[in-house]
């Protein structure tokens, strides 16, 4: 009995002992939370969030330019160790594009990730009681805009298939609207952009935003954007008007505008567009046509330049290196200057302004060594030469196929062996199915 | 803990003083009338024990009355009462081929003989695991020894990294590994990536990957310093382990020091590694050459080289050149044993080198531990073990890759009239085939894992209370495991896939502190003749602190490593901290020596779940029946027959930082930036938690020459924690759930015999067959493909109603069933025979039936055309090989989908020992030859059945260009003085 009872009282001991030790809960080590930037942000975390957004902006844009770039035969990305550039997105033998694949999948998760990125911005800087009102609006406006342009960049893949613009809520996600839907939507969320950052004060810095970094500069990209789905969406008044609010200059630089830039800094990213020139199994050729189509003068044929040996895979071959991106640190172009001038060019056309269209066809042309145009001044054979023009002053920034497909001419493009095909969208990704 | 210390010092203080002694002296002999040495004699009630001599006599010191338990593996135990009358006694040994006498560890702080046994708990002895063909490391060395274990190793790269699941997959994206319990230490076996992600890119731009084949740290064990392991398969017999256990315990027991003369003993290994098997590489000729491109001037350029390579004699075997070095491996082991009553003490140093079949490949290990038991008094004892490791493994560059950059996907598209060769001044020619020239990668890349590391356990075991009927003891057991972990990865700027980074370092460091405690008390109360009755009751603690830094450095100067020496860096930090507190109660009943009874519960709570202070319990119940013993079957062709059943739940906890949604850092123009993380946080995320039913039979017939195992589990695995993918419009592509419950049901069958036993040859065998099936039970979230490279290549994917290691893929018609990972069945069988006591032959051969494997390897091969059979024509479509299987690819995944099902023989040993020694202070020689993984037989088309790309998670089995798997040839000689 005494034994027992000893027993008891030791166990009970032991017991409490366990129970009455610290509780523990380590928190997180190695990040702030989300939770932490929703209290009430500083300005400094609000101006991480920004920065963060500029740069996530450029994860996977190597994945969206090669899916335009590919599936628009402007070039090919040759990897020994990723057959399914050649053989996925040309459509060899009897394949099919996946839903489930990284061509998709990657880019898709990269730009809603931003876009996730900016809903936490805005939630941020709506609920901070640390900053004035004119700051809010500009990080609630560069917020919108750039949302806006990631769902253009998604909607560019699926087309038809549409994107999901309300994403707030991670556990209560909106509807997949259909093409034009989404279109209006990123309209709209442009417009409230511009709404916001009209007046607005900018207190962050921006990496790739070279004289458009404050509010009116932020506003002229905004119009910019907005111009593209004008067009997109062939409302030809409103690509007008936007075109004219934006950095549109036909005299100047037609490299001026936005850019993502890249760096060696701790944390930041390589162009993931650059590869060497002459660079064996992991190389990025131009597709022959670039060279057999372009005009006797045409100073773009520097942007595939002659490799030193052909480089082959899979039954295509290609002797020139797409030259774009000529270093690990050259930026990528978000929209440039360039566009806005086939942008208007575009637009004058589509309104029967001709001579307009000629006019500003002919600043590319005349920009890249060209002569001016002196084909039929006729809307059918401008409409041929605004998109060579675009084809090649918008070589691998992600174009192409889109403008193909934009005039129901992707049967334009040329197939390299038997069976392949020319895909007009990709499947929304599985998941989200 | 300064608690515990006041509360350890007043148990000591409670111990009862040491009675009136006498000295019992005896001899023990064999079944054959042989003295038998190295006998253990212990005494009941007490901590003294010793052992006995090559004469088989010993000498003990009791307090009468006492009983002396006489015990060896391999045989009957026998107890025997002493009183004060007792002088001499002689004992002689009987049989015992179940080794039912052998005494397992079933709960924290107790154990019961395997004859009492409730689970089928398997053992693995020092002679099973080390003495046949010794592996490289550790956890190689338990490959095709584990009934109901599938293990399968990543790669033959140096330095380990095997994967261990018991009784099928237990967790989804949990930990699927098994709990190593060492000495009583936790030893922590992570896996830590020195950043291959940063030059390979196989997983995005992430630096590191689940496909940079890191090796896990159990590898750092010396296997030669190791007694016995014991392997807790499942919840019905790990629950008292908790939050840990889910994935099952490998108990290991490392030697100790007995009393008597000092042993001292040396042994020395001479070996030779080779490649298990190379694929050979297509032949080329002039057309074929000329096929490798479609554009008509490449090819004619193609054409010419070859005709040009061909002439000069430069026709090459890059594959042989690459992985056919003939590794040499030297293992030297010395060891010092010895003690009196009061002490004793194990010490042993050894080292071994050994390259690999990649040149600058191989694996360095040295070890030195002291394990030392000392008893104060008759009532307290205390044993210390220290191990100090330092490994170095230069693992190589292999596996998957998109960069185009490993050897193997380098080696997959280059032909064999490729110049790759240095010229006069050691430059090596850019490879025109492919990315990067392989030869050039092995003579100037690093990749190296070196760690020093220290486990040191503790046990304090006081008998605070005895009488004729109860015995109570305080058990405090614990341990500290801490190492460091230094990881350099460099490709310098010569190389030429180095041109846009122009050099990169990639210096690791990392830090793991893990400690773990056990503080118990056990009564053992005898209540009658026919009654005992075992409790136990105690608490624990588990931490874990690992701390992570990986320096990343592009454009490095030139011949240099440091990270400061670069134009560009780049820095990566992770950290993990837990803590896990249990408190548990555990009660076993003997009755009549016939049957047991056995209830325990642990409650457990985990700094890594959602609600941190939250205790969950896990019960475990259990229940023996000796049929025999209580005479209901009588002892005629049958001598020992036991009924089992036993119940267990054990969990695992979340992954560190499932619950929180964090902001990564992404960074632009020198502007700070944090972007949300793809990984959704979690708060409510609970552990997966394992239960278990264990049945079975077990007897002996031919009295105890041949004995029976059999047992059938189920286990279900309820709320197992899997990374869910998400809508990933969300902005998160994934987050951690408690998705659904599976449930894993096996057979276990196992003989074991010794045929002949005489004086002339003894043969003992043992012959096992397991199998196990897993479905998916429940499943709450969309069934998505994982795991692999998605349906065009073949996928896992969980999907309830199905195999939860079923592949899944493209068959031509749409998405299909294309296989399963888990094999149909193993069976395995170990020899052990013996003439004369000195001429020793081992060998145990392995069988995995089934099983299929994602093959991407020949894949690869086609692609780069290089494969050996490209141009056969073998297919319906009169296609060359090759050609035919890439135009599969889109269409069906079948051809990559393949059975991976072998026979091996895993281990074969010839030993040889000298009797008649010329000298007289030699206590014996042996000298050995033996073959590791030397045969196999497979239709598998890759370098070897056995590979993971992605490490030893879920998804084992993909293959994508590994580094060969590798076989042994090895010399022993040992000396024992």
């Amino acid at each position: 009995m005494k034994m027992i009872h000893i027993k008891n009282s030791l166990l009970l001991a032991v017991m409490a002992l366990a129970f009455n030790s610290c509780k523990k809960d380590f928190g997180n080590l190695n990040n702030p939370t989300v939770e932490d930037f929703l209290a009430n942000a500083s300005q400094s975390q609000l101006n991480n969030l920004v920065s963060g957004t500029e740069s996530g902006m450029r994860t996977s844009m190597a994945f969206y330019i090669d899916d335009v770039g590919t599936i628009g035969r402007e070039g090919y990305r040759f990897s020994g160790s990723e057959p399914r550039y050649v053989t996925d997105l040309l459509g060899f033998n009897s394949g099919t594009l996946s839903n489930s694949n990284f061509y998709i999948a990657t880019p898709w998760s990269a730009r809603y990730r931003v876009i996730k990125n900016c809903n936490v911005l805005i939630e941020a800087a709506t609920n901070s009681t640390l900053i004035t009102e004119p700051q809010r609006k500009a990080y609630t406006g560069f917020a919108k805009t750039i949302k806006a342009y990631q769902l253009l960049l998604n909607l560019n893949l699926t087309y038809t298939n549409g994107v999901r613009v309300d994403v707030n809520d991670p556990d209560n996600l909106g509807p997949v609207l259909n093409y034009d839907q989404s279109l209006t939507a990123i309209i709209t969320l442009l417009n409230s952009g511009k709404t916001d950052l009209t007046g607005s004060a900018v207190s962050f810095p921006l990496a790739g935003f070279a004289g458009l970094s404050d509010a009116a500069g932020l506003v002229k990209f905004n119009r910019a954007l907005a111009a593209r789905v004008a067009v997109y969406q062939e409302d030809w008044d409103a690509a007008q008007t936007a075109l004219d609010e934006s950095f549109l200059d036909p005299a100047g630089d037609f490299n001026a505008g936005v850019y993502h830039t890249f760096g060696t800094g701790s944390g930041d990213q390589l162009n993931p567009m650059f590869i060497p020139q002459n660079t064996n199994g992991e190389t990025r050729v131009a597709h022959p046509s670039f060279a057999t189509d372009i005009n006797p003068g045409d100073d773009r044929i520097n942007k595939a330049t002659l490799r030193n040996t052909t480089a082959s895979l899979s039954g295509l071959s290609s002797d020139r290196d797409v030259w774009v991106y000529k270093s690990s640190t050259a930026p990528i172009a978000l929209i440039r200057n360039e566009e806005l001038i086939l942008l208007s060019a575009e637009v004058s056309l589509q309104n029967g302004a001709l001579p307009a269209a000629t006019t500003a066809l002919n600043i590319i042309r005349g920009g890249h060594g060209l002569s001016p145009y002196s084909g039929a001044s006729t809307e059918d054979a401008l409409l041929t030469e605004l998109l060579t023009q675009r084809r090649y002053s918008l070589f691998y920034e992600g174009h192409r196929w889109i403008d193909l497909r934009r005039y129901n001419r992707l049967d334009e493009l040329p197939i390299d062996r038997g069976g392949d095909d020319v895909w007009v969208l990709f499947p929304l990704p599985l998941t989200e199915e | 803990m300064k608690n515990y210390l006041l509360m350890i010092s007043l148990l000591l203080l409670m111990t009862t003083v040491m009675a009136q002694t006498k000295t019992i002296t005896g001899v023990i002999t064999g079944p054959d009338k042989q003295p038998a040495s190295n006998v253990n004699i212990s005494v009941t009630q007490s901590t003294a024990g010793t052992v006995t001599n090559t004469a088989g006599r010993f000498s003990i010191t009791v307090s009468p009355p006492a009983t002396l338990v006489i015990s060896a593996t391999g045989y009957r135990t026998v107890t025997f009462p002493v009183t004060t009358s007792t002088a001499e006694i002689s004992i002689s040994l009987e049989e015992d081929v179940a080794r039912l006498d052998e005494v397992v560890v079933t709960g924290l702080a107790t154990n019961v003989k395997r004859r009492n046994l409730a689970n089928a708990v398997a053992t693995i002895s020092a002679r099973e695991l080390n003495g046949i063909a010794p592996a490289q490391t550790f956890d190689a060395a338990l490959n095709g020894k584990i009934t109901g274990a599938y293990i399968n190793a990543n790669s033959g790269a140096p330095g380990g990294g095997i994967s261990v699941k018991l009784r099928g997959v237990t967790s989804v994206f949990g930990n699927t590994q098994p709990l190593y319990v060492l000495d009583g230490v936790f030893v922590d076996n992570s896996s830590t990536s020195g950043g291959l992600n940063v030059v390979t890119n196989a997983s995005g731009s992430a630096t590191t990957s689940s496909q940079d084949n890191p090796s896990s740290r159990i590898a750092d064990i010396r296997p030669e310093d190791i007694e016995n392991i014991e392997i807790l398969k499942g919840a019905s017999a790990a629950a008292i382990y908790g939050s840990k256990a889910a994935a099952g315990v490998v108990i290991i027991t490392t030697k100790k020091g007995k009393a008597g003369k000092t042993r001292v003993s040396v042994s020395q290994d001479l070996g030779l590694i080779e490649a298990r098997k190379l694929l050979g590489a297509r032949e080329f000729n002039g057309d074929r050459a000329a096929g490798l491109s479609s554009d008509p001037a490449t090819s004619t350029a193609l054409r010419a080289q070859f005709e040009a390579a061909k002439a000069a004699g430069k026709i090459f075997d890059y594959e042989k050149e690459i992985y056919g070095n003939t590794g040499f491996a030297r293992n030297t082991v010395a060891s010092l044993s010895g003690g009196n009553e009061k002490t004793g003490f194990y010490l042993s140093a050894s080292q071994k080198d050994e390259e690999g079949i990649v040149k600058k490949t191989g694996y360095r290990n040295t070890s030195v531990r002291l394990n030392l038991d000392h008893r104060i008094n008759d009532n307290i004892k205390i044993s210390v073990s220290s191990n100090y490791i330092n490994s170095s493994a230069d693992r190589g560059f292999n596996g998957n890759d998109n960069a185009g950059v490993t050897l193997g996907i380098a080696l997959s598209s280059t032909p064999s009239f490729a110049q790759l060769h240095p010229d006069e001044f050691g430059n090596y020619p850019a490879n025109p085939f492919a990315a990067s020239n392989p030869l050039q990668t092995i003579a100037l890349m690093k990749n190296n894992e070196a760690v020093n590391r220290f486990i040191n356990g503790f046990n304090l075991e006081a008998i605070l209370q005895k009488n004729n009927k109860s015995t109570t003891s305080f058990i405090g057991r614990g341990g500290v495991d801490f190492y460091n972990l230094a990881t350099t990865v460099l490709f310098p700027s010569e190389l030429q896939f180095q041109a846009i980074n122009k050099g990169t370092s990639i210096q690791g460091n990392t830090r793991s502190l893990s400690t773990n405690y056990i503080l118990s008390l056990v009564n053992v109360f005898n209540v009658s003749e026919q009654l005992a009755l075992t409790t136990s009751a105690g608490l624990t603690r588990e931490t874990g602190n690992y701390n992570n830094i990986l320096n990343i450095a592009t454009q490095v100067i030139s011949g240099q490593s440091n990270v400061d020496q670069a134009g560009a860096s780049n820095a990566t930090q992770f950290r993990t901290k837990y803590q896990n507190e249990g408190v548990f109660v555990q009660e076993e009943a003997l009755i009549a020596d016939a049957i047991i009874l056995t209830g325990g519960v642990r409650f457990d709570r985990s700094s890594n779940n959602g609600d941190a202070t939250k205790y969950y319990a896990y019960p475990k119940a259990g229940v023996s029946w000796n049929l025999t013993r209580m005479g209901i079957i009588p002892q005629t062709f049958v001598n020992d027959l036991k009924l089992r059943a036993a119940f267990g739940q054990a969990n695992n906890v979340p992954a560190y930082g499932s619950k929180f949604t964090s902001l990564v850092v992404s960074n632009i123009n020198g502007n700070p930036g944090s972007i949300v993380s793809v990984q959704q946080g979690q708060p409510g995320i609970k552990p997966e938690r394992q239960s278990e039913f264990e049945t079975g039979v077990d007897f002996t017939v031919l009295n105890g020459r041949m004995s029976f195992q059999l047992t059938y589990y189920t286990k279900k695995i309820t709320d197992f924690l899997m990374q869910a993918s998400l809508p990933s419009s969300s902005g998160f592509t994934s987050k951690w759930v408690n998705a659904g419950d599976l449930r894993n049901r096996g057979v276990e069958l196992g003989m074991s015999a010794r045929p002949v036993s005489n004086r002339d040859l003894v043969w003992n065998t043992t012959l096992n067959f397991w199998k196990n099936r897993s479905t998916v039970t429940r499943l709450d979230i969309p069934s998505t493909p994982q795991g692999s490279f998605g349906y065009v290549l073949g996928s896992f994917q969980i999907e309830e109603g199905k195999s939860a290691t079923q592949i899944l893929g493209l068959n031509g018609r749409g998405v299909g069933l294309l296989g399963d990972a888990e094999p149909k069945f193993q069976m395995n069988t170990y020899n052990d025979i013996t003439f004369r006591n000195r001429l020793s032959l081992r060998f145990l051969v392995h069988l995995k039936a089934g099983g299929q494997n994602i093959n991407l390897t020949s894949l690869q091969n086609d692609f780069g055309m290089t494969s050996k059979d490209f141009d056969v024509i073998g297919n319906e479509a009169g296609l060359p090989n090759g050609i035919y299987r890439i135009s599969k690819v889109g269409t069906t995944a079948e051809e990559f989908v393949q059975n991976s099902g072998y026979m091996r023989l895993r281990e074969i040993g010839l030993y040889y020992s000298f009797t008649k020694l010329p000298l007289s202070y030699l206590r014996g020689v042996r000298v050995g030859v033996s073959l590791n993984n030397w045969w196999t037989i497979t239709k598998y088309k890759s370098y070897d059945p056995e590979v993971s790309n992605f490490g030893t998670g879920f998804s084992t089995g993909v293959d994508v260009l590994p580094y060969p798997a590798v076989k042994r040839a090895s010399f022993h000689l040992t000396i024992d003085l």
